[in-house]
């Protein structure tokens, strides 16, 4: 098939995504990352801390109570999962380990911030975009002028690094 | 209504189809932003306007009718200030939270490093709020605004057309148009970047992938290596 040979155009990917997003908006609520990621991040801590010491922390009872019946972590799964079906049929699995060390260090960073952002603000760059923003709601402005200031700041660390 | 199973099914098939086109096309909202400030490429970005676009009226459309589930949703200054913390993380990891979750379906072990310490950040953060309560979620998650705590309720289309009595869709025309004269202006960009790379160096527009629309991305991983002096096989394909 063509679509695993060449690269399929941005704007026909994310046209069908939007499509199918607004149908999903329909049975039960828009395209949402983080909160699958949250309630996945529980889940780990249930795991590892187990039931009895996660429920000592008010945010894992009063927010949100780790439970496996929460759509949203199918979306991320799925996400993975789809990607990882894409990558095989078109021989484009392989492999990939950052080389330097700078990069991890980055990679370990930014991660870390991305994680502390969605639980401060209830958002990921997702429901920013594809979700909050185009149901014009206040929040979504709120967010999207945060994430390109950060992204601007980003930036600018980003181009620090690269020049050092 | 669906059931519990039936939500996580349609979740399921949603995010594998978009795993596979967001693979397929390799579209990343990290450099949606990124590239459009550091390298002037729009590859991503226009596409990200597009779904925009298309979402707008497709939600506003199905809240005119009384359809559809909007996010209720308690709107406050931590979006603000949570989401620049994002935006700073995102580009350093080279990876949002699609693009993770993608880039480790395709074996890139950077992205699920960053995945398991979005995870961490989580957890760790999430701890800190039992101290502070700030956002002072559930307690003001309410709908109404509590200006103490810089919480400001639920606003979005379906409080607008409640207030106002006014359809969503006139508002998400609006939005529409908005978002639409953004894409023009990106592309009157786009051309006048061309023609001035025309003229300039007719050699080096030529043989310069960043001008090509189709496949950006060793562009910019030329760049990045160029620029540090060694290319790191994460970045690049970002």
């Amino acid at each position: 098939m063509d679509l695993f040979k060449k690269t399929l155009d941005p704007i026909i990917a994310l046209a069908i995504i939007a499509l199918l997003d607004v149908f999903l908006f329909v049975i039960v609520g828009a395209w949402t990352v983080g909160g699958g990621e949250t309630m996945l991040a529980g889940l780990v801590a249930k795991y590892v801390l187990g039931a009895k010491t996660l429920a000592r922390i008010p945010f894992w009872t009063l927010v949100f109570t780790p439970t496996w019946a929460y759509w949203k972590i199918y979306i991320s799964l799925g996400m993975g999962f789809g990607a990882f079906v894409a990558a095989v049929l078109s021989k484009e699995f392989y492999w990939r380990v950052p080389r330097h060390l700078s990069e991890w260090v980055m990679i370990t960073i930014g991660g870390l911030l991305m994680g502390i952002g969605i639980r401060l603000s209830f958002v990921c760059n997702v429901s920013t975009f594809f979700g909050l923003t185009p149901e014009m709601n206040l929040g979504g402005y709120l967010a999207v002028s945060g994430i390109v200031a950060g992204a601007w700041v980003g930036s600018f660390i980003y181009k620090k690094v690269l020049e050092a | 209504m669906i059931t519990v199973t039936g939500q996580c099914v349609a979740a399921f098939i949603f995010g594998s189809t978009v795993g596979l086109l967001v693979q397929r096309s390799r579209w990343c909202n990290t450099s949606a932003l990124r590239d459009a400030m550091l390298f002037k490429n729009y590859r991503n970005t226009k596409a990200l306007l597009v779904a925009m676009m298309i979402l707008t009226l497709g939600f506003t459309g199905f809240i005119s009718v009384g359809n559809g589930n909007p996010m209720r949703f308690d709107v406050g200054i931590n979006q603000f200030i949570g989401l620049f913390l994002f935006g700073i993380g995102m580009v350093l990891a080279g990876a949002c939270t699609v693009s993770s979750w993608v880039k480790t379906g395709e074996g890139n072990i950077g992205a699920l490093w960053a995945l398991l310490f979005l995870i961490i950040g989580l957890f760790v953060s999430s701890l800190l709020w039992s101290f502070t309560y700030w956002p002072p979620a559930p307690a003001t998650m309410t709908g109404q605004p509590n200006l103490a705590a810089l919480q400001f309720g639920f606003a979005d289309a379906l409080t607008l057309q409640q207030k106002t009595g006014i359809p969503a869709i006139v508002f998400g025309l609006i939005q529409f148009a908005a978002l639409f004269g953004l894409y023009r202006l990106i592309l009157r960009k786009e051309r006048a970047l061309q023609t001035a790379r025309g003229q300039v160096q007719p050699e080096a527009a030529k043989s310069s992938p960043q001008v090509d629309a189709a496949m950006p991305e060793p562009a910019i991983g030329a760049v990045m290596a160029g620029a540090a002096g060694a290319s790191g096989s994460y970045q690049e394909e970002a």
